[in-house]
């Protein structure tokens, strides 16, 4: 798994809550901040609202990557759903890593509303650690 | 033995409960039955065998089914235990639950590899130490990730979805379940899809599975389920504190965030 197929390109699905993290997204793009194509933003009312199958399922279809990601400690807008997620993602990190799929394919990270500048930069850094990664091994 | 059916019938006579769930020897097999005020000669029948019945998943039916109702059940340590998960997930009141505790022997606590052989209140048998055993979970650590992967994709691969691992878990009790939830994983083919099939169970086991095995017991595939649950169990003491069937008082840190501090976990190994 360790070289990296030539011309492979990951496929990540990015969770991201609306307040915060979908919304730095949003400002990336209108500060027209590159970020991969390789990332697939999808919104989400709350981090807490990633259920842990949506994970699962991402994987299960071929995402070579999974991130999550909501407000700020303190800052989520429905008080405290972002700890909910990180409780369950280092459970699920786990669980992958026990069934042979490398853990590093799943991140958490917070981001508000007004870092574009961070989203932009978490989605290009994991893209790369996925890409040197390589593909999925679920990858049909 | 015959204190345990004097007991028994006391109460029943009583009225201190209306039903007690036990274990009869008919034609020379033990089987579940639900004795009452109508049915005291059947104590006779009344046997503790050295095998296991999911208890508290038969209960939950008679429960469902007479609410108001004090029943009392014969419980080993497991069926305890899932006492424990059940009242905290609102399943039973345990004001209407009197059980009836069975210590099991050390045969069988080195049979089901079990780390709390008996139960809070023992009415039957000597109690003996648990087992400390995670050969299990070793065997898979030795491996690397994509052996692992074989290893469990072989596995799953054996599955033919009778969905017997959910039917006898008394910790699977959800009224929809999301392993029959066609827009998380294709229903309608066996196999089924995997992994996302057995990990889904496996992550909803955190925080509810109390470790008696009947899942890998009654599956006909032979699959280790036991294993990952067993896993997810540990890292939930390991990362977040909670074991369950414990403390009925307790919540499930995945479901409640708690009120003193929500320290989130660091320790997260990634290599
Ligand atoms: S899991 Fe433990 S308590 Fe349950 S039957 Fe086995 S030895 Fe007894
Ligand atoms: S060991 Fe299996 S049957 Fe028992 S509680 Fe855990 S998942 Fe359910
Ligand atoms: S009991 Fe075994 S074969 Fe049946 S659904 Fe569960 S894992 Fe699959
Ligand atoms: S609203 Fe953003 S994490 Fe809850």
């Amino acid at each position: 798994m360790a070289e990296t197929e030539k011309g492979f390109e990951p496929k990540i699905i990015a969770f991201c809550c609306n307040w915060c993290s979908y919304a730095g997204a949003d400002l990336a793009g209108s500060m027209r901040l590159k970020y991969p194509a390789n990332v697939l933003p999808i919104r989400v009312m709350c981090s807490g609202r990633i259920s842990p199958h949506f994970i699962l399922k991402a994987f299960q279809r071929g995402a070579d990557g999974v991130l999550v990601t909501g407000c700020h400690y303190g800052d989520c807008h429905y008080i405290k759903g972002n700890y909910i997620t990180k409780r369950r993602v280092t459970i699920m990190k786990d669980l992958l890593k026990f069934v042979g799929i490398d853990p590093r394919r799943l991140r958490a990270d917070w981001i508000a509303a007004s870092e574009g500048d961070k989203f932009a930069k978490v989605a290009t850094e994991f893209t790369e650690e996925i890409r040197a990664l390589g593909p999925s091994p679920l990858r049909g | 033995m015959e204190n345990l059916k004097k007991n028994i019938k006391d109460m029943l006579e009583s009225g201190e409960i209306a039903g007690f769930l036990g274990l009869i020897e008919e034609e020379g097999h033990p089987i579940p039955f639900l004795f009452t005020k109508d049915s005291l000669d059947k104590l006779d029948a009344l046997t503790v065998p050295d095998i296991r019945y999911p208890m508290t998943d038969i209960l939950l039916k008679i429960v469902r089914k007479y609410p108001e109702d004090t029943i009392g059940v014969m419980v080993r340590g497991c069926d305890d235990r899932a006492l424990i998960e059940l009242a905290k997930n609102q399943k039973i009141l345990s004001d209407l639950i009197r059980p009836i505790g069975v210590a099991c022997t050390k045969e069988m606590a080195e049979y089901c590899r079990c780390s709390q052989p008996y139960p809070r209140e023992i009415h039957y048998g000597e109690k003996v130490e648990g087992v400390k055993d995670r050969s299990d979970l070793e065997k898979v650590e030795s491996m690397d990730l994509s052996d692992r992967l074989d290893y469990w994709m072989g596995q799953f691969s054996k599955c033919i979805k009778c969905y017997g691992c959910r039917n006898i878990c008394s910790m699977c009790f959800c009224d929809q379940c999301t392993l029959e939830d066609d827009t998380l994983i294709l229903t309608g083919q066996a196999p089924p899809e995997i992994p996302i099939f057995h990990l889904i169970r496996a992550f909803h086991m955190a925080g509810r599975c109390i470790d008696c095995g009947l899942c890998e017991e009654a599956c006909p595939a032979h699959i280790p389920l036991r294993s990952l649950y067993r896993k997810v169990r540990e890292d939930m003491a390991d990362y977040l504190g909670y074991v369950t069937g414990m403390d009925e008082t307790e919540r499930d840190p995945l479901e409640f965030l708690g009120s003193d501090g929500y320290e989130v976990p660091t320790k997260i190994d990634e290599t």
